[in-house]
């Protein structure tokens, strides 16, 4: 059993429609429902609307507000691509999605996603999104079975050494930034071997490749060798996820960061992670710092700096025997519509420790 | 306040019993109450002349709720009708809670003698068993008939009403004139330790005083057959036996039937 809140799969699937450029999620539910996600994604640059469906509409049923908001959505916002999400009021009362968007018959594609709240680990909302997408052309067959087996291979990470490995994780923001850059300092400024390992999730990654600018910058400074590696391939994975890492591998070349070891693309972080173990293991490294999803990366030496973007994470990784990790939960809000690397605390922290020691 | 929930297979005459026991208890003088939980809201006709009544959740859905008016029909019976959503869509059960919450906020303040609540089908969402599960009924019944099909959806409703905790008061007996049907329906209300409570022979006054809006006790009063839901009515006020049922299996059903038939 696991208690903690976690992620779910309405909040996965809108997350999946607007990584497939939906410029418009209506959510067909109570007005509060998805409520803290829809204002990421609207930073994100998608509008949200909601059907705001009240205690009549759980009885009676709430068709007509949907047609009618699918008119005012093409009204408003004239959009091309339009997802339709189900939360656990309209579904578990049966409302019929796909008759609702055929009797709305909107000149833009809609993909209706048949899904509530209880319908499986948060994967399962990103699946069917994916699903009705290829159902209707938006997306290639042969990428929707990469990402059925990339969010298969997720689901078994987490459930192993992640979210949902443990019973209780608490909210915990670890070592203070200080502690981790002033290792990481130290180890450079001794003339050590730096291995820097990003494995991002999808638009978290413009946070945690801060982490490799600042890298660059610190051995100019202090001394030491660094490698970087990371899951930045840029021809791998849906349209705009493929322009997260082109715009990543821009800014890090202006930096003067070119990833010597490149372990996929920006949404196969559950593999990515087990390619990464296996270079890490060929060679000597007298730190590793490992940002993003970091459990992904199996056989870590616990002496390794993590950072994570999820406190829960932090604690997962403590209570495992990692004793130098820093949180980066701001990276969640700051990444949506982030067009390049982001400027993040621990990077900074390290630049002015190492600007202090030169 | 006596609180009377009658459950049972559908279409097996649970708003003819429930009507005709509501008119019995009104003749009598009692403030009696015809609560229907069928989206159909169809129950009360036979009380009401063969009118039908603006349903609650109409009401609610106007957003005024509180102005809802209760039907008065024979002898003062009042009559309501939740209502709910059309076939296929909506929550009907949810509707039901919502109902009788505002219900017993807004209506029961002066309680009447006596309110029955006539619920659809089987036990088959949480809203269906509302009526037992929210401080309403603390009364359960179950029509049936001798058939198989009728008796192995009182015995589902069985296990419904364990899983709630409920005690049932009985088995009434809704008859079909199937062979045996007393001596079947009595031995299954006796495994299920709950007793049956009566007997409604099958007549065709009832279909005849359906078709002009009545109920049997008002259409023809003085017949053998009201005088059956009279009867009916009164030991189910009377009725002082209880019990949380003991469900059974379906082929124990099967072949204490079976056993029946063949004696």
């Amino acid at each position: 059993m696991v208690l903690h809140p976690r992620p779910n799969p309405i909040v996965a699937a809108m997350y999946t429609l607007r990584d497939m450029d939906a410029e418009v999620i209506v959510v067909h539910g109570p007005a509060g429902c998805g409520f803290m996600a829809s204002r990421r994604l609207e930073d994100a640059g998608v509008h949200v609307v909601t059907t705001g469906m009240g205690e009549g509409d759980l009885i009676f049923g709430a068709e007509e507000r949907l047609v009618r908001t699918l008119g005012v959505v093409q009204e408003r916002f004239h959009p091309s691509l339009v997802g339709v999400v189900g939360t656990c009021a309209s579904m578990i009362i049966g409302e019929n999605l796909d008759r609702a968007v055929e009797r709305a018959g909107l000149h833009a594609k809609v993909i209706p996603v048949d899904v509530h709240g209880c319908s499986g680990a948060n994967t399962a909302g990103a699946i069917r999104a994916l699903e009705a997408a290829a159902q209707r052309g938006v997306v290639p067959q042969e990428e929707l079975a990469r990402q059925r087996e990339m969010l298969a291979q997720a689901t078994l990470l987490e459930d192993a050494r992640g979210l949902t490995s443990k019973e209780h994780l608490s909210p915990n923001y670890g070592v203070t930034k200080y502690t981790a850059a002033k290792r990481i300092r130290d180890v450079l400024a001794g003339g050590g071997e730096v291995l820097v390992v990003l494995n991002g999730k999808k638009e978290l990654a413009y946070g945690h490749a801060d982490v490799l600018r600042a890298m660059r910058e610190c051995t100019e400074r202090v001394g030491g060798n660094v490698e970087f590696m990371a899951n930045l391939d840029p021809e791998v994975g849906l349209p705009r996820i493929r322009r997260y890492a082109r715009e990543i591998l821009r800014d890090l070349n202006v930096a003067g960061v070119d990833i010597d070891h490149v372990t996929g693309g920006l949404d196969e972080y559950p593999v990515a992670g087990m390619r990464a173990s296996s270079l890490i293991k060929r060679g000597h490294w007298d730190l590793v710092v490992a940002c993003g999803i970091v459990h992904a990366i199996p056989d870590l030496d616990r002496s390794a700096v993590l950072v994570s973007d999820q406190p829960r994470e932090v604690d997962n990784y403590m209570r495992e025997g990692f004793a130098t990790v820093v949180s980066e939960p701001d990276i969640h809000s700051r990444a949506m519509g982030a067009t390049g690397v982001l400027r993040m605390e621990l990077a900074d922290t390290l630049r002015e420790l190492c600007r202090e020691g030169a | 306040m006596r609180q009377l929930a009658l459950y049972g297979k559908g279409g097996i005459g649970k708003s003819t019993v429930a009507a005709n026991a509501v008119a019995s208890w009104a003749e009598a003088g009692l403030r009696a109450w015809y609560v229907g939980c069928d989206p159909k809201a169809d129950g009360s006709m036979a009380l009401l002349g063969g009118r039908k009544v603006e349903t609650f959740l109409e009401r609610m859905r106007e957003g005024a709720p509180g102005e809802y008016e209760v039907g008065e029909g024979f002898k003062g019976a009042r009559c309501l009708e939740v209502g709910g959503p059309l076939a296929g869509v909506g929550c009907a059960g949810r509707g039901i809670i919502v109902a009788l919450q505002a219900l017993c906020r807004d209506h029961f303040s002066d309680p009447p003698d006596v309110v029955l609540y006539d619920v659809p089908g089987d036990v088959v969402c949480g809203g269906f068993a509302a009526p037992v599960r929210q401080g309403f009924a603390d009364e359960v019944y179950i029509v049936t008939s001798g058939e198989y099909l009728a008796l192995y959806a009182a015995n589902n409703i069985c296990r419904g009403m364990r899983n709630l905790g409920v005690g049932v008061g009985g088995l009434i007996c809704n008859a079909r004139e199937v062979p045996r049907e007393r001596e079947a329906v009595a031995a299954v209300a006796e495994r299920l330790g709950i007793g049956m409570v009566g007997l409604v022979p099958r007549h065709r006054s009832v279909q005849e005083c359906e078709n002009v809006g009545q109920t049997v006790v008002e259409g023809a009063p003085g017949s053998p057959q009201a005088q059956a839901y009279r009867d009916l009515a009164k030991a189910m006020l009377a009725n002082e036996r209880f019990a949380v049922p003991r469900p059974m299996d379906p082929i124990e059903l099967r072949s204490l039937l079976k056993e029946l038939t063949a004696e």
